[in-house]
């Protein structure tokens, strides 16, 4: 039996059961050297109360499945589910306890309700800006009514993932992108779907809405019969992504590359809807890569890989982010590379990547809102800095400018702009 | 409808409070005699407590049961000899332990559901009385409860120390 199997839920004393058991041999003491018996009626129900609700309790630990997900949209996070018990015992002892991931805050008060042997809970969370984060599982533990005793409740239960990111990426899957297969349309996708080139015919299905519908095929053959399209792939995108540390500083790092990591999500989730093929490069110390690819299990790939993206402790140079990335990705792959460019490294970047052939945009997320919320000076004194702050930033983007198109990304609840300038034909989007 | 975890709001579990003041207070005024500033004690340290538990956050609710404690100790110490202060000390005790189970803060049924659990120290009260209700008076009284409590002490101890004692185990075929 494993180390883990047999630690599984074991037995343990709360704060309460020794000060009851001190309380009680302390009025025992006291009572004998008094010569007193009063003492020691007081004594006993205290001494015995932490094993009687040990034997009253589950003797074994009790096991229970936990279903929880993530609702809500924008920056509304409604996190709930129910914990049903599948060994004996009531909801009423069971504590459940939910770790709020980093970046979010409580909105309202944690609502539970309990029947029988479920409770269902329910966590009202708000996200600062777009993100991407795990929700732990919920632990679970059976306490007694007085306190004294609890155990941990086996849970069968999964992370749950948190994704917010602007509602204007959802359509971003729809922007025209580059090919770089060495023979575009020499192999071709097995895949059957909505649009694209037409395929064939099949019987329909209630779900076919009736543009679908072939109504002389069907007129022939007296049955509806659909048509199949296969699909267009429409291009590779690759989701280069900044994560160095910068003179902003750690705190201001970690969030910018938090907006950068969900940002990324959505357009990768986005653009694999659409049949496009997605590569994400991470560069922190070094290039961390998720090749070109697509399908559903590409989707995990990439998230689990922008999921455990974490900002880099050394600050590498940007020669070996853009010879690194040569080696994973073909030349002339739609490069879009999502960086705050705070300072002169992280704008060597751009150039960089454009002599070894990528075509880039940048997306760079601003720390100006998140620092003016950071206010540590007078107002004129904020206002000044505010300005310094906004005329570097722009010197730095027009700096950037010069290799690549740079959108300015201040608001973070909109891509509009960043969406809008994609899908622009491509001429158009040259710069 | 789902409410706070626990959420009973704060007037609830009054009647536990009630009558954990008045078990307090019968008991310092068998104890006390004449003595009301026993008594106020008593009543002061148990309403702290209750106090406490109701209103303070969650960093100060744990000690909510120490001054409670105190004030019993206090009032049991100072009692004189006879059945019924012991009487009242044992009901407080077991009043206490009815007290805590009705948290405010965890769902309603609190007391409903210790129900096993003080079923063990309120046989052991009422054993115990019984039984100085019948021996001889005197000190042989004293001896008998001592030497109950010393064998309760000592299976508490090996309890406190061995948690796993309480686990059954999983049987290895169905």
């Amino acid at each position: 039996m494993s180390e883990a199997e047999t630690d599984a839920g074991p037995l343990e004393w709360r704060p309460l059961a020794f000060l009851l058991a001190a309380s009680g041999a302390a009025f025992l003491l006291l009572g004998v050297a008094a010569r007193n018996p009063t003492p020691l009626f007081l004594a006993l129900p205290l001494l015995l109360a932490a094993p009687a609700a040990a034997f009253a309790g589950p003797r074994s630990a009790p096991s229970a499945r936990v279903d929880a997900r993530a609702e809500g949209h924008g920056a509304d996070v409604l996190f709930r589910g129910s914990v049903a018990l599948r060994s004996d015992g009531r909801a009423g002892d069971l504590i459940i306890e939910c770790d709020r991931p980093p970046g979010l805050t409580e909105s309202r008060p944690p609502r539970e309700g309990r029947a029988g042997a479920l409770v269902t809970f329910e966590r009202a969370w708000k996200v600062r800006e777009p993100t991407i984060v795990v929700v732990p599982p919920v632990r679970v533990r059976w306490r007694d009514p007085m306190g004294l005793v609890e155990r941990a409740v086996e849970v069968e239960a999964s992370p749950t993932i948190v994704e917010r990111y602007p509602p204007e990426v959802t359509r971003i899957g729809a922007v025209r992108l580059r090919r770089t297969m060495l023979l575009p349309g020499e192999s071709r996708s097995p895949r059957l779907g909505s649009a694209g080139e037409f395929h064939g015919i099949r019987p329909a299905v209630a779900s076919d809405p009736p543009r679908r519908i072939n109504w002389r095929a069907s007129a022939r053959a007296g049955e509806f019969l659909a048509n199949e399209y296969e699909p267009d792939r429409t291009g590779d995108v690759l989701l280069f992504l900044d994560a160095r540390p910068s003179s902003l500083g750690p705190a201001l790092d970690e969030r910018l590359l938090g907006i950068s990591r969900a940002a990324a999500a959505g357009i990768a989730s986005s653009f694999l809807r659409e049949k496009a093929r997605v590569g994400l490069a991470v560069f922190g110390e070094f290039l961390d890569v998720v090749p070109l690819g697509m399908g559903k299990a590409h989707v995990q790939r990439v998230r689990a890989c922008l999921l455990g993206t974490r900002l880099a402790a050394v600050r590498a140079p940007s020669e070996r982010g853009a010879i690194a990335a040569a080696r994973y990705f073909r030349p002339g792959v739609t490069t879009l590379l999502l960086s705050p460019l705070a300072d002169e490294p992280a704008s060597d970047l751009v150039p960089l990547l454009r002599r070894r052939g990528y075509p880039v945009v940048v997306l760079s997320p601003s720390p100006i809102p998140i620092a003016a919320a950071q206010r540590t000076l007078s107002d004129e004194e904020e206002a000044l800095v505010a300005r310094l702050a906004r005329l570097l930033r722009r010197e730095r983007l027009a700096e950037s400018w010069r290799y690549a198109p740079t959108i300015d990304w201040e608001e973070y609840w909109s891509l509009a702009g960043f969406v809008s300038f994609l899908r622009r034909p491509l001429s158009r989007r040259a710069n | 409808m789902p409410t706070a975890p626990g959420g009973r709001g704060r007037l609830a579990g009054g009647a536990s409070d009630a009558t954990l003041l008045v078990a307090a207070g019968v008991f310092a005024g068998v104890a006390g005699g004449d003595r009301a500033l026993l008594l106020a004690g008593t009543l002061v340290a148990v309403g702290l407590g209750v106090v406490l538990r109701r209103f303070a956050g969650a960093g100060a609710r744990p000690f909510a049961p120490v001054p409670i404690l105190a004030g019993l100790g206090l009032a049991a110490v100072v009692s004189p000899l006879g059945l019924v202060p012991a009487l009242a000390a044992g009901a407080a005790g077991l009043v206490f332990l009815l007290w805590l189970a009705d948290d405010p803060h965890r769902p309603a049924g609190g007391v409903r559901r210790a129900g096993a659990g003080l079923l063990l120290p309120a046989l052991a009260v009422a054993m115990s009385w019984v039984s100085a209700l019948l021996l001889p008076p005197g000190s042989a009284t004293v001896g008998v409860a001592a030497g109950l409590l010393v064998l309760a002490i000592g299976a508490v101890a090996f309890l406190l120390a061995r948690p796993r004692g309480f686990d059954r185990e999983e049987a290895l075929t169905s």
